[in-house]
């Protein structure tokens, strides 16, 4: 878990953690919202003594609006953070790096899908051991390679679970 | 006697089944493993291997997660005391004193006294775990729907102090969790809500969002920053620390296994609370209070017998009344309902010989840590050595086979793929995820346990204040999601420092969450 100055403590809140911080606050009031409407179709209870399949629903997210209502106000009240904190200017994240590896993920599923495990995980590895720095091109296929067969002999063998095979080879 | 008997009979079972062994000795190892490397911790260890444990029969696949639990809380010390790199955030305490030791030259006699203090203060808790279990069982089984209604509240009442930086933020995962967890059949009439047609969303497949959240989520961060990689600092010396400077500890053990025992059962508090409460009581009584921060064996014992003191008493409550005090016995709570146990009074009933050879196993598993633990010290540096850039993408790989091995299933996966999003943003600005699952497990039995028992009253909501368990239950949760706001108006009115921080231990409870 993230140990960074908490947003709205002494050290005060930087502008991008503000904005990330209501954005979040107002996507989760979208969701709530959203999750109200929906409920407004579910169908009423036919036992006298039951609240019905809405009521429950509806409070988690009237309490879900009221709590990111508070956070927004706190959020916008906090005091700004002092521009130049050197405190604040350790080694940049590489933000670029997780949004590759969350976008390889995703088309590693999705090639899962159709060309099974056994070509999309070796492929996948070696891409995100590239993203990670590692430039060896053939240590990384080995390396790919090696854990792919592991994991595979693992679930396969050693717990019978059949791995996707991909809908190309079915 | 009920518990001992049971006990030398499960003892005896365990050792007839060389498999669940050998898979225990495999977990602990694994737990040590990742409890070391920093950045991993046994919660995740824990998520990881959930879905190994699918083919297995109960016995083995429950020893090997518990042996990762007290292999991963151990483990967590060796970086702390050779690097001053916490492995898990229960060993911030450890690192304190444990570096100062290791830049006198004395790293050896530090991680060997670690790991005998860690062995004994979870063998002590698991001690507790037999003897109080059956009893609290017994009494939980005489609970209607109105009781398991409060006690699902109370539970859910816990997201107040495991929020860690900011209570609203946990509360708001909180509440997100159980809006999720209205994903599916409602439990009374069975309509299906929110599934947008999907049958697989019948259920709240919390497994991958476990998975997602702990597993993907540090993966993910991990990614922001490959270049990082441990080294092994310091050459060891004597491990096996002399038995007059061992003596001398006993005591500080004794009392810090006790406190880590008693604050393992409060759900809610975790192993890093009862190794930075371990370190402040042992300071109190120590004869030489000003070596604290500077390099005192005394420090490591408590941290670490407070530590692992915990263990048996976060299972208590997950195993006898179904609530998870933390994220890791939340995970293993998953873990027991893969094999188609329910957690509960229940399962002392119906499944007393394997609760009891579970127990005996748990207590060999402690052994195991102690010689898996000396054992390794030396060749720990090498297994520290493993780069991030092959660790990342071997843990996301495991999460993407490991949630499909569960149901056969690719939507699972990318239920795990979402959660491991939202997961990675929640902590970048310190959402918390144990709320969001223990809102998941808590949520369901809440709401059916609610209308049940307003069934079962007639449609009245006098259940809630007439029944003198449920009134007590709903009113000790009442004041446990009341507590952190009544400190921090205390501390406001008295000046204290935490008006806008969190304190040293409820921001370390953060992170193991």
């Amino acid at each position: 878990m993230s140990h960074a100055p908490a947003p709205g403590g002494k050290s005060g809140l930087r502008p991008q953690d503000r904005l990330a911080t209501l954005i979040i606050a107002v996507l989760v009031m979208a969701v709530a919202v959203a999750a109200i409407v929906a409920a407004g179709d579910f169908p009423p209870t036919m036992l006298e003594t039951d609240v019905g399949p809405a009521r429950f629903p509806i409070i988690f997210a009237v309490a879900l609006l009221v709590l990111c209502a508070i956070l927004i106000v706190n959020t916008l009240r906090a005091p700004a953070a002092p521009p130049d904190d050197p405190a604040q200017a350790g080694p940049r994240a590489s933000y670029g790096t997780v949004a590759i590896g969350i976008v390889a993920t995703a088309a590693c599923l999705y090639a899962m899908e159709f060309v099974g495990y056994a070509v999309a995980t070796p492929v996948y590895l070696f891409g995100l051991m590239w993203l990670m720095g590692r430039r060896n091109v053939i240590a990384n296929a080995v390396i790919a390679a090696v854990l792919t067969a592991l994991i595979y002999a693992a679930f396969a063998y050693a717990l019978s679970v059949p791995l996707p095979v991909g809908s190309l080879f079915e | 006697m009920y518990e001992l008997d049971m006990l030398l009979h499960g003892a005896q079972a365990l050792f007839n089944q060389p498999m669940a062994l050998l898979l225990a000795l495999f977990g602990v190892t694994l737990g040590i493993i990742i409890g070391a490397l920093p950045g991993l911790t046994a919660t995740m260890g824990v998520a990881i291997l959930l879905p190994f444990t699918f083919g297995m029969d109960p016995l083995s696949g429950l020893l090997m997660i518990s042996g990762v639990f007290f292999g991963g809380i151990y483990g967590g010390s060796v970086t702390a005391i050779l690097l001053k790199i916490p492995g898990t955030p229960a060993a911030a305490a450890t690192a304190i004193d444990g570096f100062e030791l290791t830049k006198k030259g004395q790293a050896g006699i530090a991680l060997g006294t670690a790991t005998f203090s860690s062995f004994l203060g979870g063998t002590a808790s698991v001690f507790v775990l037999i003897f109080l279990a059956p009893v609290l069982a017994r009494f939980a089984l005489e609970f209607s729907a109105s009781e398991s209604f409060a006690l699902a509240v109370f539970g859910l009442s816990i997201i107040a102090s495991i929020s860690g930086v900011s209570v609203i933020k946990g509360l708001i995962a909180g509440f997100l969790g159980l809006l999720l967890a209205t994903v599916g059949l409602d439990p009374m009439a069975g309509f299906p809500r929110y599934t947008g047609g999907y049958t697989e969303l019948f259920n709240v497949p919390f497994i991958p969002v476990m998975i997602g959240l702990f597993a993907a989520a540090e993966a993910f961060k991990s990614l922001e920053d490959p270049q990082v990689r441990a080294g092994m600092a310091a050459a060891l010396d004597r491990i096996i620390p002399p038995w007059h400077v061992f003596r001398r500890q006993l005591g500080n053990i004794a009392r810090s296994s006790g406190l880590g025992i008693v604050i393992g059962i409060i759900p809610g508090a975790g192993a890093d609370i009862a190794a930075f409460v371990a370190y402040n009581e042992a300071k109190r009584f120590s004869k030489t209070p000003e070596n604290y921060g500077k390099g005192e064996l005394g420090a490591v014992a408590a941290c670490e017998s407070g530590a692992n003191g915990c263990t048996g008493g976060a299972l208590l409550t997950m195993l006898t009344l179904g609530i998870p005090g933390d994220a890791v016995t939340a995970v293993m709570l998953g873990a027991l309902t893969l094999q188609g146990l329910q957690p509960g009074p229940l399962l002392f009933k119906d499944h007393a010989d394997l609760v009891f050879t579970l127990f005996a196993g748990m207590l060999v598993c402690y052994v195991m840590m102690l010689v898996v633990g000396l054992g390794s010290l030396r060749f720990m540096g090498r297994i520290l050595q493993m780069p991030k850039s092959v660790l990342t993408p071997t843990i996301l790989a495991l999460c993407i086979v490991g949630t499909y091995a569960i149901n056969n299933s690719m939507f699972d996966i990318w239920i795990m793929l979402a959660a491991g999003v939202a997961g990675y943003f929640m902590q970048k600005w310190d959402f918390p995820a144990s709320p969001v699952v223990l809102a998941l497990i808590m949520g369901p039995m809440a709401e059916a346990n609610f209308r049940r028992a307003l069934s079962l009253s007639n449609g009245s909501y006098d259940f809630l204040y007439t029944r003198p368990i449920t009134a007590a239950l709903l009113t000790v949760a009442i004041l446990t999601l009341m507590l952190p706001l009544l400190r921090r108006l205390w501390s406001s009115r008295s000046g204290g420092p935490t008006v806008n921080g969190p304190t040293v231990a409820s921001s370390a409870a953060e992170g193991s969450k």
